[in-house]
């Protein structure tokens, strides 16, 4: 699965723009599932299984990524930006990003350090005061490589390190899809819908569409969520610790979640030896937000991946924490078909 | 073969050389010069070169640039194994969240720096060093059989192109310099120079002009030219306070800089017809050009800078022409022109 992920996390696809993310999904999974792609950009996979059960299930993850679009090419050459999805500029700055369909260059930066105001000082630039700079001259020799709306991708390298972990952009929700595509292709005992979905990161909007579509009985959302597993971070604001398993949450901003589901989580967590956790804070929120409230809703289910450094360049994850998962999601799902 | 400017800038950005701790870029920039000096190092991380036959009766020109960089060094690594860190040289703390790290312990270890996602944060952030800290997935434990206090850190971004000859890296800040001074030796070759012609790559600039202190008593000069990087204009600064980029050197006039010496580079510049920007300062410089200028007995110094986008970030940038252009200033004025 990690070659799938870092196959996945270095692909380009903020929400909204999501194309070659769905066709490297499509090419992965078209010889295992049945799929439409519907008129957002969703994908939506149907694999028959051996038998049909009670309910109709279904899997989601997200495709789309944080990252920014171009707003303005300033007359020095330099590309105004603003984020997609919740950044912090504190993690943009003084990082290389890639511009457009022709993946260019840039670095975003600001004012150098030693020329800075004392109001300025000690504070991060907001994308107001930040630009990207592609090392062009002038508006028109920006506007031969750039245009306005193009998509702006951290330029992240993936990494091996320390013990089993891993770093990557995208990682949020990459990592989702990764073991969704595991799934399908070891084709499941009963048939199942799978559900990549688009613009997770702008209002959960892939998944209103595509849930709609499937209208599903019981849901599992994979994502990624905050691990804020710090040394500076009390004890109840780490909300979950990545090395301690998949995070199956019972609230968080969009969603109460489904107490029965809830438990049977952690009932065949425990059965299975498998280290599980909840979230400790109320905070973030996924696809459940949207799918839960489907049609007359959908029974959902959030397992999450505990991710540190969320919606940065450099997301880190545990990968003993990816295979509890799959392995989770794929035990919960037998029990889920016929319950 | 000719000296490949952009490959060597690219082979100096690569070498890790943070204050205090130069050897890897020290061994690289030696490496470097020998192809045009007889070189020498010694314990301080300083680099020596002496260009040709060193002649009696003939005034003695130091070309010089430092050879450290910016960047972090452990101070303690926390019971969760995690790193803190402190500055070495005037970091940019707005640029430590979730950069992608190297470690210098007893392995190089990749890591990343600490950030808060914006989900638990109220509003953007800001972080001090003090705030931050190395993941580098490891306990305690195996933490301490890698690393130790004293260790450095980089943000290792390589030399990549921009722009037409714009290119970006870590350490642009002062490897250009050094880029430029050897490019200068690369067209002085077979020519005749009017001065015995040394050279000094200093270590420990970022921390207080060190090596250039100790480097310039080794060398003991008649005259000195310290090439650095200097700020060129970006979107949000203003055209009175920087540089452009890709108009040239920067001969900087600064009362403790030898005001004949700068006037001696300008009308060389002039002569030659090459473009060159001046840059005045009203006391010292910041630079090397501070401690060689007062060296044993003082040395008549200039300083002639790189314009430099981004100063003390990983993603600096700079002008190759603008390297060419200084190497070329200085070639001019060392045969007299």
């Amino acid at each position: 699965m990690k070659e799938l992920l870092e196959k996945l996390c270095l692909l380009d696809g903020i929400s909204g723009d999501e194309g070659a993310v769905r066709d490297f999904i499509i090419s992965q999974i078209k010889d295992h599932s049945q799929i439409t792609v519907d008129p957002l950009g969703n994908v939506i996979a149907f694999c028959k299984g051996k038998k049909t059960p009670k309910n109709k299930v279904l899997v989601s993850a997200h495709m789309d990524e944080v990252g920014m679009i171009v707003t303005y090419i300033n007359s020095d050459g330099t590309l105004k930006v603003e984020c997609v999805g919740g950044v912090d500029p504190a993690v943009v700055y003084a990082k290389r990003v890639r511009v457009g369909k022709n993946k260019v260059t840039g670095v975003i930066a600001s004012t150098a350090v030693h020329n800075l105001s004392k109001e300025e000082k000690g504070k991060t630039p907001g994308f107001d005061k930040l630009t990207v700079d592609i090392g062009c001259e002038s508006r028109e020799q920006a506007q031969k490589l750039v245009s306005l709306g193009d998509s702006v991708c951290f330029d992240s390298r993936f990494l091996t390190f320390g013990d089993g972990f891993v770093k990557c952009k995208a990682i949020d929700d990459r990592a989702g899809c990764a073991i969704m595509i595991k799934l399908i292709q070891d084709t499941p005992e009963y048939d199942t819908y799978f559900t990549f979905v688009v613009q997770e990161e702008v209002g959960l909007r892939g998944a209103t569409a595509a849930s709609y579509t499937v209208d599903a009985d019981y849901a599992f959302v994979l994502e990624a969520t905050t691990a804020a597993d710090i040394p500076s971070a009390q004890a109840d604001k780490k909300v979950c610790c990545v090395g301690d398993g998949p995070v199956v949450s019972f609230m968080d901003r969009h969603t109460i979640y489904d107490k029965e589901m809830f438990d049977l989580a952690f009932e065949t967590a425990k059965e299975n030896h498998i280290p599980c956790q909840t979230k400790t804070m109320i905070a973030g929120g996924n696809d459940a937000g949207a799918i839960h409230v489907s049609r007359c809703g959908v029974r959902t289910t959030a397992i999450s991946l505990p991710c540190r450094y969320l919606h940065s360049p450099s997301c880190v994850i545990k990968l003993s924490d990816m295979q509890d998962a799959y392995r989770l999601t794929k035990l919960i799902l037998d029990r889920t078909y016929n319950r | 073969m000719g000296f490949d400017l952009k490959q060597a800038l690219s082979e100096l950005c690569a070498a890790p050389g943070v204050s205090g701790a130069e050897k890897t870029a020290q061994q690289t920039a030696q490496q470097l010069l020998s192809q045009f000096a007889k070189t020498e190092t010694d314990s301080f991380g300083n680099v020596y070169g002496y260009v040709g036959e060193q002649t009696h009766g003939r005034q003695k020109l130091m070309l010089e640039a430092h050879i450290d960089e910016i960047g972090y060094i452990v101070t303690y690594i926390t019971d969760e194994g995690f790193l803190k860190i402190s500055g070495c040289g005037g970091i940019d703390e707005r640029a430590l969240a979730a950069q992608q790290v190297t470690v210098y312990g007893k392995e190089t270890i990749k890591g990343v720096i600490t950030s808060i996602p914006p989900h638990l944060s109220e509003k953007n952030n800001s972080y001090s060093i003090n705030d931050v800290f190395v993941d580098i997935g490891l306990s305690k434990q195996q933490a301490e059989k890698l690393v130790s206090p004293g260790d450095r850190v980089l943000v290792e971004n390589e030399l990549v192109s921009l722009g037409g000859s714009l290119v970006t890296s870590k350490a642009l800040d002062d490897r250009s310099g050094v880029a430029a001074v050897l490019l200068a030796l690369d067209m002085l070759k077979d020519k005749q120079t009017v001065y015995d012609i040394c050279v000094l790559f200093a270590a420990q600039e970022e921390t207080g002009e060190r090596g250039a202190k100790t480097g310039a008593f080794r060398l003991a000069p008649d005259l000195a030219i310290a090439v650095d990087v200097s700020f060129a204009k970006t979107h949000f600064e203003s055209e009175e306070d920087c540089a452009k980029m890709g108009q040239g050197a920067m001969i900087g006039i600064a009362p403790v800089l030898s005001s004949e010496f700068s006037q001696g580079l300008i009308q060389t510049a002039e002569r030659c017809g090459l473009p060159y920007q001046l840059e005045i300062m009203s006391g010292t410089t910041g630079t090397d050009a501070d401690k060689i200028s007062i060296t044993a007995g003082g040395v008549r110094t200039v300083i002639v800078s790189v314009p430099l986008k981004y100063m003390h970030t990983p993603v600096e940038v700079i002008d190759l022409g603008d390297v060419e252009k200084t190497a070329q200033l200085i070639a001019e004025f060392a045969q007299g022109r």
